[in-house]
């Protein structure tokens, strides 16, 4: 049975990655997980300098789901390729690495610093994340800045390069195309939806940041229907979905759909072995029905068009 | 090191109003476990509640790996922990820093003859249990005065039993209902006034915050535990974030989860 997957020049053993910002980088879970079973590490969104983060509270539970308004704290590149990588290089398991930016120049700094550090297999270029004031969203909403920002990136770094789409957007399928015409390796979806919860005992919101990230099984319908849409559009470029995943047959849903691999995010609050019960899961369902190798399990769903 | 286990429930029982003790079978979280650390608990079996409930060791039999949590009811996934009467819980745990005073020296005390004042205030008394189990272990009693604060006298959690183990007891309640009326830092302030080496603290963070002013004030060292909104348990989603200030005076963020949920007084910025 081949589970191994390419997602845009990265060479995983199984489909089945972690969740920017979920994860850490890594090693808060090896208690939990043989990490080396992984088909690979995703890590916390790094930037050029280091980051505070928002300030508390920063989550907030929601039916089935949560808020998250973190605001990318993170130690800096310059540690993450010195102090952090070098563990995490050993362990034989490629590790992408979200990045973020104030700017195009940063994305394309961190990219650059980034670029020949051991164990890095590829960047995921965060335009999409909804709680920070600059950098994040406003390049993940409109096509020209997303290409922008890829063609900065692609040209600093010879790492492949995957973009984090956010749902936030009126036409996703464009801002799909407009970074893949700009040179993405691959995309990845969705990153969370923009939303807020009010404490009504208090009459406040309940973040400090007023809004945050939804994610978790809430959000899972909304990111299956976003890689449906674009693996339709752009059946060659592979797509990284994630979206409330906690088990292998949430993580089926989205192959079928068409992503060529998947991540596990908010599941490993619930479940920290939830990454390796989807490998084991995706592999038995394999055998249970009769597939030999992963691929033919991608987009195998898109056969259906609703019309037969 | 912390695990996952799935550990059999083996008694429950309401011991004050909306206060429930929840004994399961867990021997290697039993054999590992320290005063001040938590777990974090599964409360439901679909996605509602989905996270996790993070509750600290109430008390730890490691002869019979029996471990104990004393919990509000404070939502649903509480409510949830405290139907379940038999059957298995899944539990992350041992997990973050507990009171540093039994890993070694590092408070620099030796249980000859310091004195110690232990102060809980609600639910916070539940983790000061296990703190006080160990404290009887190593024969520090007769050195140790412990202050327990509730609104109203059937609200006083551990007080029996920290009398079972010899303990000196003094009790505060907001109504008098038990004891001294009004606040148990009043009692703190009382006992301040002679020479306390070491204190300990788990409570409301009104609560922490006067205790926290007054040890500065008095020069008296002490660990407390402080509670906040946590998602993975384990230092990666960074949520649980409390604010300290740095050496340089810049205020930066430490992870009640993974450097707490017991700081040294004065760490963190409450």
């Amino acid at each position: 049975m081949n589970t191994g997957v390419n997602l845009g020049g990265i060479v995983m053993k199984n489909p089945v990655t972690t969740a920017s910002g979920t994860f850490g980088f890594g090693l808060e879970y090896q208690p939990y997980v043989a990490l080396q079973r992984l088909g690979a590490i995703t890590v916390k969104g790094t930037t050029l300098k280091p980051r505070l983060g928002n300030s508390p509270p920063r989550i907030a539970e929601t039916p089935s789901g949560m808020l998250n308004a973190i605001g990318l704290q993170n130690p800096g590149v310059e540690r993450v390729a010195e102090e952090i990588m070098p563990r995490l290089a050993g362990l034989g398991v490629p590790v992408i690495i979200n990045i973020a930016g104030d700017t195009v120049e940063d994305y394309a700094q961190v990219a650059r610093r980034l670029d020949g550090v051991p164990g890095v297999a590829g960047l995921e270029v965060n335009i999409s994340c909804p709680n920070v004031k600059k950098g994040g969203i406003q390049f993940g909403s409109d096509p020209h800045t997303a290409a922008e920002v890829t063609r900065a990136v692609k040209a600093a770094t010879g790492l492949s390069v995957i973009v984090k789409l956010s749902p936030n957007v009126t036409d996703l399928v464009a801002m799909a195309e407009a970074v893949a015409g700009a040179g993405a390796d691959a995309l990845s979806m969705i990153n969370t939806l923009l939303g807020m919860a009010i404490d009504v005992d208090r009459r406040r919101p309940v973040l400090g940041n007023i809004t945050g990230g939804l994610s978790g099984p809430a959000v899972r319908p909304v990111a299956v229907r976003a890689v449906w849409q674009v693996h339709r559009a752009l059946p060659l470029t592979p797509i990284l979905g994630m979206g409330g995943i906690m088990t292998a047959r949430d993580a089926l849903e989205f192959i079928l759909a068409g992503a060529t691999a998947v991540a596990v995010g908010t599941g490993n609050f619930v479940n920290p072995r939830a990454t390796l019960d989807v490998v084991e899961g995706i592999e038995q369902y394999m055998s249970n029905h009769g597939f030999t190798d992963i691929s033919e399990l991608v987009g195998l769903a898109q056969r259906y068009t609703g019309e037969n | 090191m912390s695990q996952l286990v799935q550990a059999e429930i083996t008694g429950c029982r309401e011991t004050a109003p909306g206060i429930w003790v929840t004994e399961f079978l867990a021997p290697s979280l039993a054999r590992g476990a320290m005063p001040g650390q938590f777990l974090h608990i599964r409360c439901g079996e679909g996605s509602d509640p989905l996270l996790r409930r993070p509750i600290s060791i109430h008390s730890v039999d490691r002869q019979s790996g029996r471990v104990k949590i004393m919990f509000q009811v404070v939502g649903k996934g509480t409510a949830w922990l405290a139907g379940r009467r038999d059957g298995f819980i899944d539990i992350m745990g041992p997990l973050g820093r507990g009171f540093t005073v039994f890993t070694g020296e590092q408070a620099g005390l030796d249980c000859s003859n310091p004195r110690l004042v232990v102060v809980g205030g609600g639910i916070g008394a539940a983790p000061l249990y296990f703190l006080l189990q160990e404290l009887a272990r190593v024969g520090c009693v007769q050195q140790v005065m412990v202050l327990l604060g509730a609104r109203t006298a059937n609200q006083l959690l551990i007080l029996d039993a920290a009398k079972v183990l010899g303990f000196n007891v003094r009790v505060a309640t907001d109504d008098g209902s038990g004891g001294y009326r009004g606040l148990v830092t009043d009692l703190l302030a009382e006992e301040l006034q002679q020479k306390t080496d070491f204190v300990f603290a788990c409570g409301p963070l009104p609560m922490l915050k006067s205790l926290c002013d007054m040890l500065r004030d008095a020069g008296v060292p002490g660990e407390v535990s402080v509670e906040e909104r946590m998602a993975c348990g384990v230092g990666a989603c960074l949520s649980c974030v409390c604010r300290v200030k740095d050496t340089g005076g810049i205020e930066t963020y430490r992870h009640a989860c993974v450097d707490g949920p017991v700081f040294a007084v004065g760490e963190v910025l409450l």
